[in-house]
């Protein structure tokens, strides 16, 4: 009885002596660096209001549509309807492929047993475009089909993430953020290889004429047989707009956003606008990098779907 | 009304009424998903996947929209 007693009154001087730090934390909190804490808040307030009032820097002409204009680095001769000029969308596809193959000749290079930090980092994300994007939505045909999805996946990936590294490919080579995916052209030539090898799969494996016999569903009456079927051919040139448009947007609507932020201090002339603006546009600028890992996820696992969806008939 | 200014009222509400389907749907496709993970959390893997899938439907409704507003202001 005796040391239970002790040990409670032990504990019961343990929890008071822990009430009195939290209150002397609590006392220390509210004194930062010597001041008060609504000192510091006003003093915050004082210097947003003293930005307020300072006239900001020269006016600026902003054109925001001139980041998607595409002007010729080095001119070429136009053959038939195609001019071949190099623009910086084709050089930052260039990059882009330029980057995605050194990185595998790297890895595939040193592999380890015992994985380095980068390689882990890349392990994770073949993982990821194997397991996580073709494996998961497609039940057959997944080693067939992998290396167009992964591929398309790992493209669309890098081409999104150097869009928000500022290269010197402006006006006058100033930097500037663009991204090749920015482009309709790009995104509707990925689009036209998922349609096509979509197609091709479920033709090859399903033989071209069951292939689109099953677009019409058995059980349906005659006259809705038919109708079934040109709602499926309208569904599939929708899927090709979609999945174009969606990527298309995205990334001009993220660098519309991001140009409109970094240049609102210079729209609005005051350092206020500056100081909060520039604050928010990094957030905007993280959030920019989840849309673009978001996005080529989305393109990678639709692609997947609707091969997946071909190989694999339901009707 | 000047011509313009049409356009840039049209590029406006085009962005805007189209954002709302969108939003509203985004929203209950991602909360559904997350009731989905709570209520059986070990199928959450099957229905991030399905959701992040979803959200690409949906939110490309969106993105039309503002494909229409950039029509709007720089091509019309």
């Amino acid at each position: 009885m005796e040391p239970a007693r002790s040990q409670h009154e032990h504990e019961l001087r343990r929890v008071t002596a822990g009430e009195d730090e939290v209150v002397e934390t609590l006392a220390k909190r509210r004194r930062l660096a010597g001041l008060p804490v609504w000192l510091w808040g006003v003093l915050g307030l004082l210097v947003l209001v003293g930005l307020f009032s300072i006239p900001g820097g020269a006016k600026q002409e902003l054109e925001i549509a001139a980041e998607f204009d595409l002007q010729p680095l080095v001119s070429l001769p136009t053959i038939g309807p195609f001019d071949l000029s190099i623009t910086k969308a084709v050089a930052y596809l260039w990059i882009a492929t330029a980057v995605i193959v050194v990185v595998a000749i790297v890895i595939a290079r040193n592999i380890k047993p015992q994985p380095s930090r980068f390689q882990y980092t890349m392990e994770a994300l073949y993982e990821l475009a194997y397991d996580g994007i073709t494996a998961s939505v497609m039940k057959s045909g997944v080693s067939t089909w992998f290396p167009y999805v992964g591929a398309a996946f790992f493209f669309i990936l890098v081409n999104n993430l150097i869009g928000l590294i500022p290269l010197p490919f402006g006006e006058h080579h100033q930097l500037s953020f663009y991204a090749a995916t920015a482009n309709l052209n790009v995104t509707i030539t990925l689009a036209l290889f998922t349609f096509l090898f979509t197609h091709y799969a479920g033709m090859k494996k399903n033989g071209p004429v069951t292939y689109f016999r099953n677009w019409m569903p058995k059980g349906a009456p005659p006259v809705l047989r038919e109708f079934i079927f040109v709602i499926h051919i309208v569904s599939e040139v929708f899927r090709l707009i979609s999945l174009s448009v969606r990527l298309f947007a995205n990334m001009v609507a993220g660098h519309a956003i991001l140009a409109v932020f970094f240049a609102m201090a210079l729209i609005f002339q005051s350092y206020l606008a500056a100081v909060v603006l520039d604050g928010a546009s990094v957030l905007i600028y993280l959030f920019e990098i989840f849309v673009a890992v978001i996005q080529a996820f989305i393109f990678a696992i639709l692609s997947a779907v609707y091969i997946g969806g071909a190989l694999d008939q339901e009707h | 009304m000047d011509a313009s200014a049409a356009k840039l009222l049209g590029a406006g509400l085009a962005m805007g009424l189209g954002a709302i389907g969108p939003g509203v749907g985004l929203g209950i496709l991602i909360g559904k998903a997350l009731e989905g993970i709570a209520r059986q959390p070990e199928v959450s893997g099957d229905i991030r996947t399905n959701m992040f899938i979803g959200i690409g439907v949906t939110e490309a409704v969106a993105l039309y929209a503002f494909v229409v507003a950039l029509i709007l202001v720089f091509v019309a």
